[in-house]
């Protein structure tokens, strides 16, 4: 129960920060890494730098994803490059939010405003 | 795309992302800016990839937009979160934590600024109760006393004749005038139940049954006089004040019943309310209130035109401005200096009655205000220092916060709730030792000190001195506060070696610069003070208070239907009185010196050759006192010529004794001895000439004086002086029985020494000095203080710098002088701002000084070697400790 509700406080979540932690379920990423994610995945619109960056900073604060020592080989001297990683708690929330859209679409079909072919 | 173009184009991107970065704050960049750079390069290269040069275009001018909303969003973030989530509390917490930490700091921060504040509250309570509060009158503003100024006699605030009152009782502008007498002394036996209480002198008031209603005060039991119950065969009735009421057992129905005044039969007919205050102004110094209220017995328009006996009190018709009011008031004057001073100048004139009251200690308490206010100057400079000094302390750790993202905001208000924290603490004990203070400083106060009562820390008093604690700590704070806020690791890192302090060095020498200059104008009025205090001990005021004491025993024509037996009890109570073991002689008069009042009458010398042939010349008011024979021995008056009242008193020769002023007036060359005066329609014989008692000020002459023979008025209640080779302090007792057995139905009031009567005249500007040196005095500490610590951190900071010097062969004398002329140069700067702050301060400070001038160059020289004298003191004691550095040693540690 504790669990479920240290988890609540943080939904719903924004957009760009359901998107980062999709992309962090993945993978560890970089932030254009994650941007290139979510432009490939196209949902949403794709957030700029400074709303990423942003976000990733709220984030780590939060403890939903941490910096990760971890890089990619190709750019393993460039240390500027910040990779992140998420945390069992990001992973939580974002299944929190997960389910909360499986309900909310689930009731919208049964309400009517979707098709039950649409899930 | 060529290699140079995309070269260009990338640091053109490059410049851009970094000019993008400026958008946000600087943790925020110093923490994210270069993924955040890298990210932007990323991006750029893949939009000019895909899309060419308009591609990247679009794509800066979306990274710009971005920029924009992120980094105001990110700047605006920290003020809202912080008042979402009220970190003041939590702040607050740490401080404390803090300061438990630090006792030491912590305790004598708080002790410093709890005396300042207590300092402040006394003489804020003083001030705002005494000269701001208004009279406790219904629309006080409207009520005014009436003087009469004889400005040929040099004569001004002197009592209105009852005409007067009369006369301005008509006027339109005039809603009420009432006539008070001075307060006397009379007997009050047979109150309460069966009369069989000890007789006791109480102070009696007559007055105007109008009194009451102008004052616009209801009693709190039974009622006040009546408009017809005045004049000759009245009915003899009498108001009470809650204080006398209340020592008669507060009984209600007091009212009603009769008490004895004099031996007289006066019903009650009223109390008045504990609220109750009224005070009459007597001559020139002091105001004294009265315990029962009587009316008049005469009638004002029948009184004598020239004989100023009453003073008159006026409540002005609503609506009626003070000039309005002023002008029907001199009006009135300039018909009674017509009708009966052959228009020597007469003038009437209205003083407001708070104005009044408090215009003699105006003076003082505007002193004891500036003071107060320099004191809390220094308080909130040397508390900005200490703080600074602890913000200082704490600067890597403020720095690394900032880095890590605490805001300016609230590395500032770690600051500044550290001052805000102690402020209140010391402004809360400053209250506590000011409410006991306060009592004292009542106590202090001369009996004659206007609203006396009101003198007590009161909660509103309190309050205010809790707040101004808590506003004088946010202002000390903020200094270092917005230093600290300023703070960047960078810079930090920059001066880490350095170690010189920079710009927070500036501030605590400019505290310091600030400090010695306030120190500078509070020690030279402390001094001023302190000079005139002991100009006036060293005053001669005529007469030898050592080893007399002083009575008083009312009697009156009420209680002696015959004069031959008032002089007979006053005989019996004399000779009482000098058969006491150890009394080498005994004296009485009407009036004793430094009482600041006395009856005043117009004279004549018949054919002295100092008569000029103008009557303003020729026919002074002064002073009249009655004095038996022995008062000139007793009290050790000096006799300039002739001889004093002898023993025994012949009747049917009158005779006075004049002062030396009027004596050189009329005889400028002697010879006063032996001739006639004019006085009260009878001619008397001068025979002695006296020094001035001096009854006003111990510093300076006052009205002429002339003494009539007390045995020839025997209706005067007398002071009586007793001179005795004992203790004046042991033999109180003994003088009460003698007196009760002359008559056990005589009151015995204000038995004390004649040293305490003078010391009462001195009270206030002993307060005066007191509050003034002492609030220099912790200025001084508190500057001494700071520059010890300023040279001795200073020396804990360069101890490297130091030991290289010394090892190199510079002389001890040398590097001294070093550390000690940054202070050198502080004192300076101090002094320079001192001067013109001093100049501001000298008209206020110009009002109390008596034999001393506010230029006094050997005061302000004095005052500016000592204090230089003392600072550099203060910064050679750490400074020594530069001696004992041994360089191997010191530079080994580095």
């Amino acid at each position: 129960m504790d669990r479920e509700r240290s988890f609540e406080r943080f939904l719903p979540l924004r957009p760009v920060e359901f998107g980062i932690l999709l992309s962090l379920g993945e993978a560890e990423r970089h932030g254009y890494g994650m941007i290139k994610d979510a432009a490939k995945r196209g949902i949403v619109r794709a957030p700029d730098v400074g709303t990423l960056y942003r976000a990733l900073r709220r984030m780590t604060d939060q403890g939903l994803i941490v910096e990760s020592d971890r890089r990619s080989a190709h750019d393993v001297d460039d240390e500027r490059r910040q990779h992140y990683r998420i945390t069992p708690l990001g992973r939580r929330v974002a299944r929190g939010q997960a389910l909360q859209f499986a309900a909310l679409a689930r009731a919208a079909v049964e309400g009517g405003l979707l098709e039950g072919g649409a899930l | 795309m060529s290699r140079a173009r995309s070269g260009a184009l990338a640091r053109v991107s490059d410049a851009l992302s970094k000019l993008l970065l400026r958008w946000y704050p600087l943790d925020f960049r110093e923490e994210m800016g270069p993924a955040m750079r890298e990210a932007y390069r990323d991006r750029f290269d893949d939009a000019v990839r895909e899309r060419g040069v308009p591609g990247l275009v679009l794509a800066w001018c979306a990274a710009l937009a971005d920029a924009m909303r992120n980094g105001i969003g990110e700047r605006a973030r920290p003020s809202i979160r912080w008042r979402r989530s009220g970190r003041w509390g939590r702040d607050a917490e740490r401080v404390v934590k803090r300061l438990v930490r630090a006792p030491v700091f912590a305790l004598s921060t708080i002790a410093t600024l709890g005396i300042g504040l207590a300092a402040f509250a006394i003489v804020y309570t003083a001030v705002s109760n005494v000269l701001l509060a208004p009279m406790p009158y219904d629309r006080p503003d409207g009520v005014y006393w009436v003087f009469r100024d004889y400005p040929w006699l040099g004569l001004e605030r002197s009592s209105a004749a009852g005409t007067d009152v009369d006369a301005l009782a008509q006027l339109d502008v005039v809603e009420h005038a009432a006539a008070v007498r001075p307060p006397r002394g009379v007997t009050l036996t047979g109150a309460g139940d069966g009369g069989a209480e000890r007789p006791r002198e109480v102070r009696r008031m007559v007055v105007s049954p109008a009194l009451f209603p102008l004052l616009g005060v209801a009693p709190m039991l039974g009622r006040v006089f009546g408009p017809d119950e005045s004049g000759p065969g009245r009915a003899p009735h009498a108001v009470l004040t809650h204080g006398l009421w209340a020592s008669l057992g507060a009984d209600s129905s007091l009212v009603g019943r009769s008490i004895r005044l004099e031996g007289q039969p006066f019903t009650v007919i009223g109390v008045m309310p504990p609220s109750f205050r009224f005070v009459r102004p007597t001559g020139t110094s002091g105001s004294q209130g009265a315990d029962v209220y009587t009316t008049l017995e005469v009638r004002l328009a029948e009184a004598d035109p020239q004989a100023g006996n009453y003073a008159a009190l006026l409540r002005a018709r609503d609506g009626v401005g003070r000039d309005q009011l002023e002008e029907a008031v001199a009006s009135v004057g300039r018909t009674v200096d017509r009708e009966h001073f052959e228009s020597h100048g007469l003038t009437l004139s209205a003083v407001g009655a708070h104005e009044d009251l408090v215009r003699d200690v105006r003076p003082a308490l505007t002193v004891m205000a500036v003071a107060a206010a320099l004191l809390l100057a220094v308080l909130v400079a040397n508390l900005t220092s200490l703080l600074l000094v602890r913000a200082t302390q704490r600067e890597r750790e403020f720095a690394i916060s900032r880095a890590l993202g605490a805001d300016g905001a609230a590395i500032a208000r770690a600051t500044v709730l550290e001052g805000a924290v102690l402020g209140a603490i010391g402004g809360a004990i400053g209250a506590g030792l000011a409410w006991w203070g306060s009592h004292a400083l009542a106590e202090l106060t001369p009996v004659t000190f206007p609203r006396r009562e009101d003198l007590a820390l009161d909660p509103a008093g309190a309050l205010v001195t809790v707040a101004t604690g808590l506003v004088l700590g946010v202002l000390a704070g903020l200094i270092p506060g917005v230093w600290a806020a300023r703070l960047q690791l960078g810079s930090l890192m920059a001066t880490a070696n350095a170690r010189s302090g920079g710009g927070r060095a500036t501030l605590r020498r400019a505290m310091l610069a600030s400090q010695i200059a306030l120190s500078f104008i509070l020690l030279c009025s402390g001094t001023l003070v302190v000079r005139t205090l002991d100009t006036l001990l060293r005053a001669d005021p005529g007469f030898d208070p050592a080893n007399v004491t002083t009575l008083r025993v009312p009697i009156t024509g009420q209680r002696f239907p015959e004069a031959e037996d008032a002089a007979r009890m006053q005989e019996r109570i004399e000779r009482a009185l000098a058969a006491i073991p150890g009394v080498t002689s005994v004296g009485a008069v009407s009036e004793l010196p430094m009482q600041g009042s006395a009856d005043q009458r117009p004279m004549l010398f018949p054919g002295a050759p100092g008569n000029t042939g103008e009557a303003d010349h020729d026919r002074p008011v002064v002073d009249v006192f009655y004095a038996r024979s022995g008062y000139v021995e007793t009290l050790g008056a000096r006799v300039v010529e002739g001889v004093p009242f002898q023993r025994p008193h012949r009747p049917g020769r009158a005779e006075v004794m004049i002062d030396e002023t009027l004596a050189r007036t009329f005889f400028p060359k002697g010879g006063a001895v032996g001739r006639d005066i004019h006085i009260n329609d009878d001619t008397a014989t001068v025979t002695a000439v006296l020094r001035q008692l001096r009854q006003y000020d111990l510093h300076a002459d006052g009205r002429p004086q002339v003494f009539l023979r007390g045995e020839d008025w025997a209706y005067e209640t007398m002071s009586w002086a007793i001179r005795s080779s004992i203790d004046p302090s042991s033999l109180a007792p003994a003088i009460e029985a003698a007196v009760h057995t002359a008559d056990p139905s005589l009151a015995v009031a204000s038995v004390r020494p004649m040293t305490a009567v003078v010391e009462d005249a001195l009270r206030e500007r002993r307060l005066t000095a007191t509050l003034v040196g002492g609030f220099a005095l912790v200025a001084l500490l508190l500057t001494a203080v700071g520059l010890f610590g300023t040279v001795a951190s200073a020396i804990l900071r360069r101890k490297h710098e130091l030991a290289v010097r010394i090892a190199l062969g510079a002389n001890h004398g040398g590097v001294l002088w070093m550390l000690i002329r940054e202070s050198a140069r502080l004192v300076l700067i101090g002094l320079l701002i001192a001067v013109p702050g001093f100049l501001l301060v000298r008209r206020v400070l110009e009002r109390v000084l008596v034999g001393v001038s506010t230029s006094d160059p050997a005061t302000i020289a004095g005052v500016a070697l000592g204090l230089a004298g003392i600072a550099l003191l203060a910064s050679y004691l750490p400074a020594r400790r530069v001696l004992r550095i041994h360089p191997a040693t010191a530079l080994r540690e580095e």
